[in-house]
């Protein structure tokens, strides 16, 4: 049975469409990875999975029936600021949302249970928060960025159990923008302007677009060059990157400045792909 | 000139913040500072931007007014519309003309069309490219970055990599924090930070080349307290080597370095 | 500095709610004072009782101006002056007769010492009475506005903030999503503030009665009732405040605008007899006013439910329409909004 199931959900704030008939889907035991640039509808989009907002149309249901309070029971949310309360020590947040759900606390993360939230570092605090959102054994995790501005063997860490929880049949929809957690989901889906423009693997995101790769000694004056022409370029360490461009065009205004430069072409990554298809 | 701190200690009473670190920043260069939170990236590029902090070991700076430097929060006044920050930040630098200093800027960010918004009606990523854009107004010869990109969505984190490299292409040596690894490959040079020492430094390529042994991918870890996750597989690190590892990412030899730092203090 | 003067003005004009607080609290603060916040008393209702109503009134002839006639009762008694100036119709009440006596009502402090100016010049036999506070004592009636102003000060600015915290740090949209019907959380908010504001209006009530010698004369119910009754308007105004602040410092800011007219119009410091009537209708806008009465008549004139069933009744209503709304705002918070839920901010 499915967990998550949108059916041309949309929603409408006037005459603003945020979200645009979008079709989604999370089994048992799959994790989800829904990304998209600021404006893209991913907001508004969990928050009516989450039953924060109605739809205008279309349907949301989550284990066969509409978000609601029976719902909620078996949903583990959380949000990018964490949804703790800092003026409360670890220990009593977990007890509070064990009691909202009426179950007896699990056990703290080591080292937090005594100290006021807001004291903890942001890493210790983002396993506090799971630890509580996962207190009353739920069927789904939300998780909104779930690991952004930890270190990297934090990060790893937290992950490692996200991956455990799915493999105990927990459905998981994270929304994210970094590639590090990206790379994490089974699945992905790609929103810009409040639909879906991907669906599948980082591979079948990217699909056929590549990005143009400019090596030269002059970088400072490519650079140059190519944002003159109007096109975005990215440092690569001493490389220069030009997603959704061609050779032709770039190679054509290096060389009409004069800069002698290696113009090749490379799969583009995940986040030019996301740029690109927010900004095209 | 190159600009940068050498043997650099910050000690707030009991607790140290940074703890011998050296870094460089070249003109031309942009010089990556990542790290988790608490790392020390914050107490290190304050020192650099020369706020008064107590300190041991050495910095070199250029004077204060041709430096650029943007904190991890802020560096904007959010009830100021866009055009009445950079009057401000530009005034305060004694740029002469301000708005020729900013249109090519504004252009590039896209901040053009806003310029009578209040800042505090920006989207976030909006807000941070406009403090980048307000600390580079005088061209500094310094332009330091805490976190510019956190939080930030793509779009504008793409829009704020541009801005830093026009800087660096302009020769400034900048230098940036941040806490994503995939964004230290940008970079010329990377110094990467955990609980105020510096792990690894160097071009990305040479911090990658630095993990021992090597990192595999499998279904079944040999040795899970080594393994971490890749969507359902495992990456695991072999510190005793074996050759038929993967090529590692920055992340993998920054998860090593940890579980290796782990393991010693264990 | 000029860059950083100029930054300063133009931030300042931004901030709409400074600028009229600049603006508002001087005219305010002139208006009531200038106008409102005199001791001097204007006018002072009078009743005149007894046989000799028609004849000349050694007391109110000498300034009639300033002793205005409401009630002439030909068959009146003391009983009835006294009945008279526990309601608050008359705040002196002459009972004509021999001997004649004026009482005045003690509880209105600057009144009664006008009228006892007045009375070294009376005719030999006239005597003079002060109810309800002989001693003229400030502190009789004082203190029971305090209470209310405490009630006041715990119950909006304590709950405000506690509410916009949840708003500001985003675990009210925890709260949202967590299996807790909207009413559960937002009684579960408000209890415990509404326990403290209970345990304060006793508080100050034992200490006001034992350090400055209050007289508690009327019915324990009746201070209970009032007392509840105010702490929900007090708690009302405080998540409603809390509903359209964003920062915890906007809440403060509101707080002092909802206290400021409160404290200087309601009667509690101030009497209402010597505010001009362009003023005085502020004042009757205002709950702590109805407190004032309630809680004078209740501590110092034992004064009956019968002749406090006005500010009772306005008080309540006051009550159930500020703890309504604020409820219904509060829960806007928490249960998702319907189709036409326009004013919901565009995700960004």
């Amino acid at each position: 049975m499915t967990v998550v199931e949108t059916r041309a959900v949309t929603r409408r704030f006037g005459s603003f469409t945020a979200v645009d008939a979008v079709d989604l889907e999370v089994g048992p035991g799959e994790v989800v990875g829904v990304l998209g640039a600021n404006g893209a509808g991913k907001t508004t989009l969990m928050r009516m999975i989450l039953g924060l907002l109605r739809p205008t149309s279309g349907s949301v249901t989550l284990f066969g029936e509409p978000p609601g309070r029976a719902t909620r029971l078996r949903i583990g949310y959380v949000p990018q600021s964490l949804g703790l309360w800092r003026d409360l020590t670890a220990a009593e947040n977990m007890e509070f949302s064990a009691g909202v759900f009426g179950v007896p606390p699990t056990d703290t993360p080591a080292g937090a249970g005594g100290r006021l939230v807001g004291n903890l570092s942001l890493g210790v605090q983002r396993r506090v928060a799971f630890a509580a959102a996962l207190q009353h054994r739920p069927d789904l995790l939300i998780l909104d960025e779930p690991t952004s501005g930890v270190a990297p063997l934090s990060r790893a860490r937290l992950w490692e159990e996200i991956r455990a929880q799915a493999e105990r049949g927990v459905a998981v929809l994270v929304t994210t923008h970094y590639m590090d957690e990206a790379r994490q989901a089974d699945r992905l889906i790609l929103m810009a302007r409040g639909t879906v423009v991907g669906r599948g693997s980082e591979r079948d995101i990217v699909g056929s677009l590549e990005a143009v790769v400019v090596t030269t000694d002059r970088w400072e004056a490519a650079f140059g060059v190519i944002e003159d022409a109007g096109l975005a370029a990215t440092l690569a360490g001493r490389a220069l990157r030009v997603p959704g461009a061609t050779t032709g065009e770039v190679g054509a205004a290096l060389r009409a400045a004069g800069v002698d430069a290696e113009v090749t072409t490379g799969h583009a990554t995940l986040e030019e792909a996301m740029v690109v298809a927010a900004t095209s | 000139m190159t600009w940068g701190v050498e043997h650099l200690t910050v000690r707030f009473g009991h607790t140290t913040a940074v703890e011998d670190v050296s870094l460089a920043a070249e003109p031309h260069r942009v010089s990556a500072v990542v790290g988790g939170d608490g790392a020390g990236k914050t107490t290190l590029l304050r020192v650099l931007a020369g706020i008064p902090i107590r300190h041991e070991g050495s910095v070199t700076a250029p004077e204060r007014r041709r430096i650029g430097y943007v904190p991890a929060a802020g560096g904007v006044f959010d009830d100021l519309t866009v055009a009445e920050n950079l009057s401000f930040t530009g005034g305060a630098y004694r740029v002469p003309d301000i708005a020729a200093a900013a249109a090519p800027l504004l252009e590039r960010t896209g901040l053009a069309p806003f310029t009578g918004r209040l800042a505090g009606d920006l989207s976030g990523g909006m807000r941070r490219k406009l403090a980048v854009v307000g600390a580079m107004l005088h061209s500094p010869d310094l332009l330091i970055l805490d976190e510019p990109t956190t939080g930030v969505d793509p779009v504008s984190r793409s829009d704020l990599w541009r801005l830093i490299g026009a800087a660096a292409t302009g020769g400034a040596a900048v230098v940036v924090s941040s806490a994503y690894l995939d964004e230290s490959e940008r970079a010329s040079s990377v110094t990467v930070l955990h609980r105020g020492r510096s792990l690894v430094a160097g071009t990305p390529d040479e911090v990658r080349a630095s993990l021992p042994g090597s990192v595999v991918v499998v279904d079944e870890p040999a040795d899970r307290s080594r393994a971490w996750r890749q969507g359902r597989r495992w990456r695991e690190w072999v510190p005793d080597g074996s050759p038929d590892g993967v090529a590692p990412t920055l992340e993998d030899v920054l998860i090593a370095a940890g579980l290796a730092e782990e393991e010693a203090s264990r | 500095m000029k860059a950083m003067i100029l930054k300063e003005f133009r931030q300042l004009r931004r901030d709409r709610r400074t600028v009229a607080m600049l603006v508002a609290i001087p005219i305010v603060l002139l208006t009531v004072f200038g106008y409102a916040a005199s001791f001097d008393i204007e006018r002072i209702p009078t009743a005149v009782l007894g046989p000799a109503v028609g004849t000349t009134n050694p007391l109110v002839d000498t300034q009639p101006d300033v002793f205005e006639i409401v009630h002439v009762d030909p068959a009146g008694t003391a009983d009835d002056a006294h009945d008279l100036l526990r309601d608050g119709k008359a705040i002196i009440a002459v009972v004509t007769g021999t001997p004649t006596t004026v009482y005045v009502d003690g509880t209105e402090i600057f009144a009664a010492q006008s009228a006892l100016r007045q009375a070294g010049s009376l005719p030999d036999g006239v005597r003079v009475e002060v109810l309800f506070n002989p001693e003229l004592s400030t502190a009789n009636i004082m203190v029971p506005g305090l209470i209310g102003f405490v009630l006041l000060a715990v119950g909006t600015i304590i709950t405000s903030l506690g509410v916009v915290k949840e708003r500001a740090e985003g675990t009210i949209e925890q709260l949202a999503v967590l299996p807790l019907k909207p009413r559960d959380v937002i009684l579960g908010k408000i209890a415990p503030y509404f326990l403290v504001g209970v345990l304060d209006l006793v508080l100050i009530t034992v200490v006001g009665l034992l350090l400055f010698d209050v007289p508690f004369r009327g019915s324990i119910l009746m201070f209970a009732v009032g007392g509840l009754l105010f702490l929900f308007v007090a708690l009302g105004f405080g998540v409603l405040i809390s509903t359209v602040s964003q920062s915890q410092g906007e809440a403060i800011q509101l707080a002092i605008m909802v206290m400021v007219p409160q404290i200087l119009l309601s009667g509690m410091i101030f009497p209402l007899t010597s505010m001009p009537l362009g003023v005085r209708w502020i004042s009757y806008c205002l709950p702590l006013t109805y407190f004032v009465q309630i809680m004078r008549g209740v501590f110092l004139k034992a004064a009956p439910f019968a002749s406090l069933t006005i500010p009772y009744l306005i008080l309540t209503l006051m009550a159930v329409a500020v703890f309504a709304l604020a409820v219904l705002r509060f829960r806007r918070d928490l249960a998702p909004t319907g189709r036409r839920g326009a004013a919901e901010e565009v995700a960004a």
